[in-house]
């Protein structure tokens, strides 16, 4: 089957599997970036306690390869009381396992504002609060864009491992018309095709984001 | 000058030790600032004025002895006895009377002169964005940047940088000025308009201490000057006596190398 006939026969099973992965990232990565901010603040805490947790954490989750981390919650997880639907554990698998990377983006982003600042700020009575969220955060997001764009688009492709806890997206879908036809090639240039659109919409998104955010 | 030595005490440090590890920082210094009186710190680079700055301060904690603000212990609560560290909030409190300038300014590279000085104004006294401006706006015209307002940090130069650093400092109206090195990070054509702006400070009857390498601003314009050696107060007095009639070797000897290095 050639690559057009796969595309003319599977269109909308094709482009029902593009949203999937599209959505399954989107909440994934909004997640992972505001749990991996939490957890940059955690790891640079004045509690230890806190610093220590954020650690093992972030340690975990970049020691784990993806597929694992959803295996245990899709098989593992009834056993803790969490029965969820295949596409919410792949989004928890997602956004548990990015959460690791962006801590530590946002940790060097954080760390590379020089602590004079922050001391200005102390000594002028602005609260911890008020420092992260006016003087720290703005600058962190600048330094943190293009490592955070690349953040992304790993865990777009990370995303394929949910077809093997039988998420309908795209690698799974592919594989799906890979069984029907018999043919390999065609429906796996299409996946690749589809994950460099989504990929590469992203990178440009990126870099508009990037001039956004420069002052 | 000497008059104002009368006026009411406001920091009074007893006995401060600092030590990094093994090494002692601070060995014990005592030191008073009375209102508007002008301290300089003098004294060869390792010798703890800095850290002594923000021991005061309380940015760099130190291991024994007090630092009172107007009767009042700074960086600590003492609670039937037992001395334990100030809250975050209570921190702010303790420091509400110091105005802080760094060597290196550490202004917010991502807002403008004005947003600077009028950043506390906002979001620690919530002052209205109106009132916050026109008392920045004042700010910065005290130190002679008002066309400059709109300026992020990167289109200033050193010097316009660390005058809307005295201007952000000022804005929330400290009772005591601590500089620490203030123009040891500028160009050698620089320093001047930032003294000048300090020496109006101090004519103003601002109560300062400065930590510095100017000599010329220490004996024109302090009305106290200490000079530390080893983390230990050495010799302490009037300019006229510390740099006319130093009485320690070590004073006469720092005092000789600094004349060679400036011819």
């Amino acid at each position: 089957m050639s690559t057009a006939e796969v595309m003319a026969n599977y269109g909308p099973l094709l482009l029902a599997a593009l949203a999937t992965t599209v959505r399954i990232c989107f909440i994934a990565t909004a997640i992972a970036m505001l749990l991996g901010f939490a957890m940059a603040l955690a790891l640079q805490s004045r509690s230890r306690l806190l610093a220590w947790l954020a650690r093992i954490y972030v340690e975990i989750m970049r020691g784990t390869p993806i597929l694992v981390v959803l295996f245990l919650l899709y098989y593992g997880g009834p056993t803790i009381g969490l029965t969820l639907d295949a596409e919410p554990v792949g989004i928890l698998g997602l956004s548990l396992y990015g959460a690791g990377y962006f801590a530590e983006i946002f940790r060097a982003g954080l760390q590379s504002i020089p602590v004079g600042q922050v001391e200005a700020a102390r000594m002028l009575g602005i609260s911890p609060r008020h420092i992260v969220a006016r003087i720290q955060a703005p600058q962190m997001l600048r330094l943190v864009v293009p490592p955070s764009i690349n953040q992304v688009i790993v865990l777009i492709k990370e995303s394929a491992a949910l077809s093997i806890i039988t998420v309908p997206e795209i690698t799974k879908v592919g594989a799906q018309i890979s069984n029907e036809t018999f043919a390999v090639v065609a429906p796996y240039l299409i996946v690749a095709l589809l994950y460099w659109l989504v990929v590469e919409a992203v990178a440009t998104a990126g870099f508009l984001v990037e001039r956004l955010v420069r002052y | 000058m000497s008059s104002k030595t009368r006026n009411s005490l406001l920091v009074d440090v007893q006995g401060l030790h600092k030590a990094f590890g093994t090494h002692t920082v601070l060995n014990g210094i005592d030191l008073q600032i009375h209102e508007g009186e002008v301290l300089c710190v003098i004294g060869p680079s390792g010798s703890g004025k800095s850290t002594l700055l923000r021991s005061i301060a309380f940015l760099d904690p130190y291991n024994s002895g007090d630092v009172f603000f107007e009767g009042r212990l700074v960086g600590y609560r003492t609670t039937g006895g037992v001395r334990r560290l100030s809250t975050e909030r209570e921190l702010n409190n303790d420091r509400a009377g110091f105005g802080m300038v760094f060597q290196h300014f550490y202004l917010w590279p991502h807002m403008n002169a004005l947003a600077n000085v009028t950043e506390a104004l906002r979001v620690v006294k919530k002052m209205p964005r109106a009132e916050a401006d026109a008392v920045g706006t004042e700010m910065l015209a005290k130190v002679g940047l008002s066309a400059h307002a709109a300026k992020y940090p990167e289109q200033l130069s050193g010097g316009q940088k660390q005058r809307v650093a005295i201007a952000r400092a000022l804005a929330v109206r400290p009772r005591v000025m601590l500089f620490d090195e203030p123009t040891s990070a500028l160009d050698p054509e620089l320093v001047g308009e930032v003294l000048a702006v300090m020496k109006q400070l101090a004519a103003e009857g601002m109560t300062m201490m400065v930590v510095t390498h100017e000599m010329g601003f220490a004996a024109h314009v302090a009305d106290k000057v200490v000079f530390m050696d080893a983390g230990k107060i050495i010799e302490s007095g009037k300019p006229s006596e510390l740099f006319g009639s130093p009485k320690s070797e070590r004073l006469q000897q720092f005092l000789n190398t600094w004349r060679e290095r400036s011819i």
